[in-house]
Order: structure tokens, then sequence, then C-alpha cells
């Protein structure tokens, strides 16, 4: 399919030139269990520290008793050349697991990205060695003994003491031994809802500096048995400096976890508008994203919800609130009847506005029999951002397939070519990984950065960096996480439209410092070391 | 004394009497209307609407209650690795909505609630939480199982308790719903039944006012139609009564005087004679036989124009032949004459109606028109006599016509004799006039 004319990108389907042969495993065999549902996460991550955007796919695996093949997350190394290597096994991650999601961080700030993989029962920490391996230190790091349906995670250092703390998101109280038996005709088992489930508290561990984690789950204030947690993310919508996390709930209210710079959280997501549907309705939040979309300097957040929920697309209104504007920017009707996922923001046509991608896929397999107008595969949904507020669904006008039917789950970007134009990464449950390679026809340009932390951690996670050019101004935050189950790259890109360069760049440090760069070129990628400088690379 | 009567029972005053009658009745239906919509939205936004404002707010006490026995549930697992108070702040966040809740409720029940059920509500929740602090300081002293007894002894009890208390209210708002909405039905119903009322009344004030404006109007037309009889038949009688009167004169002139004259003026011719030829006499004589002719002549043609005795002795056609020229002449008009079909003759006393209408109608062009030229048209046609007098001059001008009344009486002559007339302005200037009799009752007249 050829690209609409009056696009200024397209994308196109490099999956298999790239050398990405995944197949996701739910481990389905018919008994319906729960998590079969849920799977899988993808990341963008530089494991081996050379500048190119490897890749990472999550997988599950065979449920105990009813084994028929071994499958393994994949790990893809970036030969530079527009294709991958599959290096799983020379990784030391050739580890049959049920995986969920994925948090990319370098938690002991070693220079190299570590692993969290959540998973059904224990998930685990995979640190980078720095050799091109990981080892598991789940045990070591004292993140063992946990058994959960654990779902997305992300890094950030909550305490700014330049450490990453680790933030996972827990799903429902389920294990095998506790599944319980669903049927829509009274005969047939089918897959529950979270309602027959008791929900279950997401974990924070504090990162004590030393490899060891201390789980200050019950201390900090986000201990909340009642949650049904399936995305994260951070922001700080307070604008303290301090990072803040929402949480996307199934069925149960969405939290946000307000920073109170001691250690502790406070939920404010009712008086930010961010709990419930404007019905007052509690949704089925799935994947969330931030992202200054409007240009203003505070940060908008999109979930995620279940079909006729609508995605919510909220701006901030006031200092600590958000309005709901799903419906006037062009989000709400388009996205009724499909089941998002994984969403994220990014600016796919480097115009310098947010634009908003979403993977669509039902939980179950005979939703139209139930709702015509919903189908088991849905075709993501790529809204592109006009700059004024509104959105436009052109997912049918980009190329490469990317509009076909597809049981979508995990969503991540990357610029995997490193042409300083946004890829996309997207996964689907029990089935194959798509990436899509962006190639811009207009010649907007765009600036990235990459920050490493001295004082602050070493990724600088939490770190805000804002642009002025002309009468352009970008504000984006380094963060890990959100999405669903996912992880985007670490490095930011600024779409700049037909500009040449950008005037300044403002660097707020987690740790506190602030930095100003002047006159900076387009169409390069910047390396910003806290305190030392930026130089091109 | 009919018509008089008949001139005072004009139904302006009683339509104007009906009108006030039904705006009146218009602007007080309104008015009770407006009375029962303030009352029906007063007992909505007081009633209804509060009841179910509170009821809203009962259902998220009672929603928090249940997420707060759930709590209870999991704290009592003892599986769960996290120690109880980890739960605090779970706790804490729903102590506080509940407060919210009961705070907006307490206002929004005022009026429904008895003080002991407000004060066994806001009784019960501050001991629930002040057994929940207990039980929480119990668990932060490292006490954890004398808590969990706590919460499966007194707590869970009062949950449910104020979830009970919580379902009654619930209940009590719900009954309170169902009154309102019984009041509410009743309001409609009298605002439904006031309606059909006074749509009846506005329909029966409808259908007499109609019939009365029917039984007006009829009068009215019957009236006109027999002013219009009596008119047209005294118009009918005036003519004859004129035509018989001139008729008279003419025949007076022509027969009495003319053969006086006619006799002198043979006397003359005798006396002339006797006295000589040449002599003074004679001349004098000549000349006195002369003033004797033309006096004879003028009489003779004033006789013929007072009644054209042409007609009962010649007919129609021929006095027209002699008619038209004559009158071509005297009033300085060419008048183009057309003669068409097979003749027939037309009885003489509907012929001079036919004579006079001409004679109007050429009376008109010569003095209002200011035309040179009149065309005139005589057409013999299957079943009908045509007269058209036809020109081309200034036209037909309504207001002077009507002042005098030469248009009644040709109008009145064609009925007279059964035809009718037709004047008909060109649309370039001119006037065309058209009078049409059956052939039956010109023939009628002439059996």
């Amino acid at each position: 399919m050829c690209a609409a004319a009056n696009l200024e990108f397209r994308l196109t389907d490099v999956t298999a030139g790239a050398g990405i042969q995944f197949q996701h495993n739910s481990g389905a065999y018919g008994g319906k269990l729960l998590p079969e549902t849920l799977g899988s996460g993808c990341a963008f991550l530089d494991y081996d520290a050379d500048g190119w955007q490897d890749i990472l796919l999550i997988n599950g695996m065979d449920w105990p008793g009813h084994k028929r093949q071994r499958s393994t997350l994949k790990l893809y190394r970036n030969n530079r050349n527009g294709t991958f290597t599959d290096v799983t096994k020379a990784a030391g991650l050739d580890i049959e697991m049920y995986g969920m999601g994925v948090a990319v961080g370098d938690y002991n700030n070693d220079g190299f990205p570590d692993i969290f993989i959540t998973c059904v029962g224990q998930s685990r920490l995979f640190r980078n060695t720095g050799k091109g391996a990981f080892v598991d230190a789940t045990r070591s790091s004292g993140l063992f003994g946990r058994q959960g349906l654990s779902t997305s995670a992300v890094w950030f250092d909550y305490d700014r003491d330049g450490f990453l703390d680790l933030f996972v998101c827990n799903y429902v109280r389920w294990s095998p031994d506790r599944d319980v038996f669903c049927s829509l005709d009274g005969t047939h088992k089918s897959y529950c809802t979270p309602e027959a489930y008791r929900g279950d508290t997401c974990w924070l561990f504090h990162n004590r500096g030393n490899g060891t984690f201390e789980d200050v789950t019950a201390t900090s204030g986000v201990f909340d048995s009642s949650s049904k947690s399936l995305g994260v993310a951070m922001l700080d919508y307070d604008q303290d400096g301090w990072p803040d996390l929402l949480v996307a709930n199934d069925t149960q209210p969405n939290k946000l976890y307000r920073n109170l710079r001691n250690g502790k959280f406070k939920d404010a997501a009712i008086e930010a508008g961010l709990a419930f549907s404007m019905e007052g309705k509690a949704r089925a939040g799935m994947g969330i994203d931030v992202g200054d979309f409007d240009n203003s300097g505070k940060s908008g957040i999109a979930i995620t919800n279940f079909d006729n929920e609508m995605i919510g697309l909220y701006r901030a209104s006031a200092p600590g609130a958000f309005d709901d504007v799903s419906l006037p920017s062009g989000v709400g009707a388009p996205s009724r009847n499909t089941l998002g996922f994984g969403c994220m923001f990014l600016d796919v046509d480097l115009d310098g506005a947010l634009d908003l991608a979403v993977a669509n896929g039902h939980i179950d397999e005979t939703v139209r029999n139930i709702r015509g107008n919903v189908g088991y595969a849905q075709p993501p949904q790529l809204f592109l951002n006009d700059g004024h507020g509104k959105f436009r669904d052109v997912a049918a006008e980009v190329g490469g397939g990317f509009d076909k039917p597809r049981v979508g789950r995990g969503l991540a970007y990357g610029d995997f070519d490193r042409d300083g134009e946004l890829d996309i990464l997207l996964t689907t449950n029990n089935g194959p990984a798509v990436l899509f390679r962006n190639d811009q026809l207009a010649g907007n340009h765009s600036i990235r950065f990459e920050f490493h932390g001295t004082e602050s951690n070493r990724d600088a996670l939490g770190t805000t960096v804002r642009i002025f050019a002309g009468d352009l101004q970008q504000t984006r935050m380094v963060r890990g996480g959100s999405s669903y189950l996912s992880q985007s790259e670490l490095p930011v890109t600024f779409g700049l439209g037909k500009r040449d360069k950008i005037d300044r760049v403002v660097i707020s440090w987690p740790g506190g410092r602030t930095e100003e760069y002047k006159e900076l070129q387009a169409q390069r990628a910047y390396k910003c070391l806290e305190g030392k400088g930026i130089e091109p690379f | 004394m009919q018509e008089a009567a008949f001139s005072h029972r004009s139904p302006t005053n009683r339509l104007l009497f009906g009108l006030v009658i039904t705006l009146a009745a218009v602007l007080a239906y309104s008015f009770y209307i407006t009375v029962q919509l303030a009352g029906l939205r007063k007992l909505q936004s007081e009633m209804v609407d509060r009841n179910r404002k509170d009821s809203l707010q009962l259902l998220r006490i009672q929603n928090d209650l249940n997420t707060v026995a759930l709590d209870m549930r999991d704290m009592l697992d003892t599986t769960e690795r996290y120690p109880l108070t980890a739960w605090t702040a779970q706790l804490e966040r729903l102590r506080q909505d509940l407060d919210s809740a009961l705070k907006i409720e307490e206002g929004l029940a005022v009026a429904s609630r008895t003080p002991d059920q407000r004060k066994y509500l806001t009784q019960s929740v501050a001991q629930f939480w002040d057994a929940v602090d207990r039980m929480f300081a119990l668990a932060d002293s490292g006490k954890e199982s004398e808590a969990r007894e706590q919460i499966r002894l007194t707590l869970q009890a009062r949950e449910q308790a104020l979830s009970t208390a919580v379902s009654r209210l619930l209940v009590q708002n719900n009954e309170g719903e169902e009154q309102a909405a019984a009041s509410i039905a009743k309001i409609y119903d009298g605002v439904q039944r006031q309606l059909y009322l006074f749509l009846t009344a506005t329909l029966i004030a409808i259908v007499l006012t109609s019939l009365y404006l029917i039984r007006s109007n009829r009068q009215l037309f019957a009236r006109l139609a027999e002013l219009s009889g009596q008119r047209s038949e005294l118009a009918q009688k005036l003519i004859s009564t004129q035509e018989s009167t001139l008729r008279h004169i003419s025949r007076e002139l022509h027969d009495e005087f003319g053969q006086v004259l006619t006799a002198i003026g043979s006397m003359l011719r005798r006396a002339g004679k006797q006295a000589g030829e040449g002599t003074p006499l004679h001349s004098d004589l000549k000349e006195v036989q002369e003033i004797a002719q033309t006096t004879l002549n003028n009489i003779r043609t004033l006789s013929q124009a007072l009644h054209p005795v042409l007609l009962e002795e010649a007919g129609l056609e021929s006095t027209l032949d002699w008619y038209i020229p004559t009158v071509g002449k005297q009033a300085g008009i060419e008048l183009h004459y057309e003669k068409s079909g097979k003749p027939f003759p037309v009885e003489p006393s509907a012929g001079v109606h036919i004579y006079r209408v001409l004679q109007e109608a050429l009376n008109n062009v010569s003095r209002h028109s200011g035309a040179r030229d009149a065309w005139i048209r005589l057409k013999y046609l299957r079943d009908s006599l045509e007269l058209e007098v036809e020109d081309h001059g200034s036209g037909f001008v309504a207001e002077k016509m009507q002042r005098g009344i030469g248009l009644v009486g040709m109008r009145e002559r064609a009925e007279l004799i059964g035809g009718t007339l037709a004047v008909t302005p060109w649309p370039q200037g001119g006037t065309h006039v058209c009078l049409r009799i059956p052939r039956e009752k010109v023939e009628s007249h002439a059996a």
C-alpha cells in the first residue's frame, strides 16, 4: 500500500528484512488461563552501549503439564545496517519464564542498561555485565520470593539519591491453583474478567545503592490491595522536580501517586480527575503514556481502555488537575470500538507536535459473536496531532500494512537506524512482533539528545528537557516505562519541522542541576553528560 | 323595521367579545400551567433531585464500606506478605472519601432524616474509625494477631452494621422517591385533565364562533343578494319606463308634430302657388315652408334619437346601418363597421337594448377615449349574437365610468335580455366592449 500523498512520512514493515523472527507464546492450550490474554511487551534498549538501539521482545511459555515447545524472550542486537542479530543465548537470556513486561534501567549506574522482566510468578532482574551478557540478579538484589501476576514496571529515582528505584504493577491475585472458572455459555470455560479476582498491590522497591533493593511498598503509601494495575508512567505533574507515578488500573480507579518528597506517596488521582471516567466510572485502564502533546510545558496523559470506553486523553487544565479531552480532540470517537493496550506519544512526522500511537486487540476471540462491530484482531491507530488540539487517525494512510488488524499488546518507539526518525515496534498476543521503519517524505528535521547522569542516576531518568526554536517550545522528560508492558528508547527526539537549528536547550537534571546550551544544529544527535557539557555523536 | 333590526345585528361586537373571552381563557390557563410547572420544578429539585443526589452519596458511602470490607478481608489473609500497617494509607484514603461523602450526604438529607438517624450514622462512623485506629495502633506495636482479632470481632461487625444502616437509608430514599414520583404523576394527571378541559372548551368556543360566523355570513350574503335583486329589478323597471316614455315621446313627435308640420308644409306650398311666382309673398311663404321642413327634419331626427322607430319597422341590422354612419359623422370618429355570420331577425324589444348598449359604448368612445377610430362588429353566431365595440384610445378608466350610470345601464340592459356584457381594457391601451346574447333569448323575444 502506498502512503497517502498528504502525509509527511510513511511506515514500512521491515520485520523480516531486519531479521526479527519472533513468535509470542501465550501458552494457551484451552485452559483459558487469565495471563494468556495479557502478554507481552517489548523494548528498545542500547544494551551494549554502542549508541545503536537494540530490541528486546518478552515471551511467555507453555503452562506446566502442557509443554509443547520451548520459548524464551529474544534480544536482538542492532547490526548498525538496518538488521539485527538474535543474541539471546549469548546474552544469557535464553531462559524460559512466563514473561509479561519489561523495564530497562541502569540500576547500578555502571553505564550498561539492566533489565527487569515482569512475570507470572517470580519476576526477574537481569544485571548487564557490560560484556554483552546479563546475569540473573533477582535473588542477590533481594527481589526474590515475590509471586504475582506482574505487568508493567518502571525504573525511576523517586528519592533523587542517584540510584534507580523500581515500581512494579501487579494485576490480580492469580495463580494456576487460584484460577476461577468463568463461562459465557455456562458450559465451556472462557477468560474471566478482572472482577473475578481480588486485586493486588503494586510494589515499590527502593534501591539501596549497593545492588540490593528494599521493599518500601507498605511504608511509602503505594500499598493498595484493591488495585488491578496494568500500566504505569512516571511524570512530574505538579512540576516540583520530584517524580510522581500514574498507574492505570483495570476496572478500578487509576492511581496518581504524588511524590511527597519524603519517601512517601499520596494518591491524588481523584482530585486530579484521573481516577474515573467523566461519568464517574472506573474504566478498564490498560496502557498509559505521558507527554506534552500541546506544547504547553505541562504533561498530558493518554490511557487506553476497554472497548466502549474510549481512550482517555487528558490535558492539564489547572495546577494538579486534568480534563479529559478525548472527544473534542478527535481521539475519543475512533477509539470507542477498540480495546487499546500499548500507547505512546511520539512525534512521528517530526512537525513539533507529539502524536499518539495505540496498539489495539481484544482479549476474547469470540467477541465478534457478542459485539458485531468489535473484532478480536484490531488495527493499531496512529493519531496525528495537528498542533492545534486535534488528532486524526492516519493508520490506514501510513503504509507498511500498519493498519492490518492484529491482537496488539506492546508498543515502543526507537530510532534503530539513527536517521533521526522514530521507528515503531509492536507486539501481538500469541503472534509475531512487527518493526516499522519511519521514513520522512517532506524533509522535516529533528534533533536528538542522549543524557547521562553523573550525580543523577546514570540513565538520567527524570531529566526534563526544554527546547526553544523560534516560536516553537517543546518539553520532554527522560522516562522509562509507559505504554503497556514495554519501554521505548531513552534518548529524546524533538521534531522541528523545517527548522535547521534550535536556539537553546534547557536541561533540568533530577539532581537539581540546570544546564543550557545554545545554537544547536538540527539533524544531529547530541550526547550530554551531567555537568560535563554536550557533544554531537 | 326588518332592515333596521338586521343592521343592528352586526357580528363584530360579539366576535370581539369572544376574542376577549378566549384571550382571558388562554391567559388564565397559562397562569395555571406556570404555577403547576413551578410546583413540579420545586418538587423535582427539592425532593427528587435532592433524593437522588443523596442516594448517590449513600451509594458512594456503601461502596466505600464495601471496599473497607474487602480490605479487612485481605488484612485477615495470613498469606499476605505485608504487615497490617501497610493498609494505613489505603484505609486513610477510604476514610477521607467516606468523610467527604458523609458530609455531603448530611447536607442533602436534612429534611428526610430524623435526628436519631443522623446521630446514629455519625456516631457509628466515628466509632468505626476509632476502632480502626486502635487496630492499627495494636499492629504498629507488633500485636498483629490481636489487631486481626479486633478486625474479626469488632471492625467487621461495625462495618456490617454501618452498611445495613446505609442500606436502610437507601431504601428510605427509594420510598421517598416513589412518593415523590406519585406526587409528580398526580400533578401531571391534573395538568393533563385541565389541558383536556381547556382544549375542549377552546374547541367548543371555536365551533360556536364558526357557526355564528357562518350564520352571519349567510344572512349577509342573502341580504346582499336580495338587495342586488331589488336594485336590478328597479334598474330594469327604470330602463323599461325610460324606453316606454321615450318611445311614446318619439311616436308623438313623429306622428303628431310630423303630420302637423307636413300639413303646414303642404299648405304653405299651395299658398305659394296661389300667391304667384316672383311675388314677395311667394318668397316669404317659400322661406316659411323651408323652416317648417327643417323643423320637420329635426323632429324626425330627434324622434329617431329618442327611439329609433326604424327598429320596429326595419329591424336591428338596418337600424345599425343607418345609425353608425350617422353617429360617426356627428362625433367625428371613423367607425369601421363589420357584420359577420348569417343574420337572423332580432326582436325589436331586444334590439332596442342592443341599440342602447351600442349607443352608450360609442358615446364612451367619443367622450372618454380620445380615439379617432373605433371598430364595431356584429356577429351572428350559431348560438348567440355578439356585438363588439373596440377602440385604441386612452382605455378603460374605471373611476370615470363608475361615476356615471352608463356602464351600469349597459349591464342592466344586457341582463334584461339574458345576455352578458364584458368591458375589457386592452393592455396596450383602449377598450373592448362585448355584448353577448344567447340566440334563443333573442329569438324567443322575436317569436
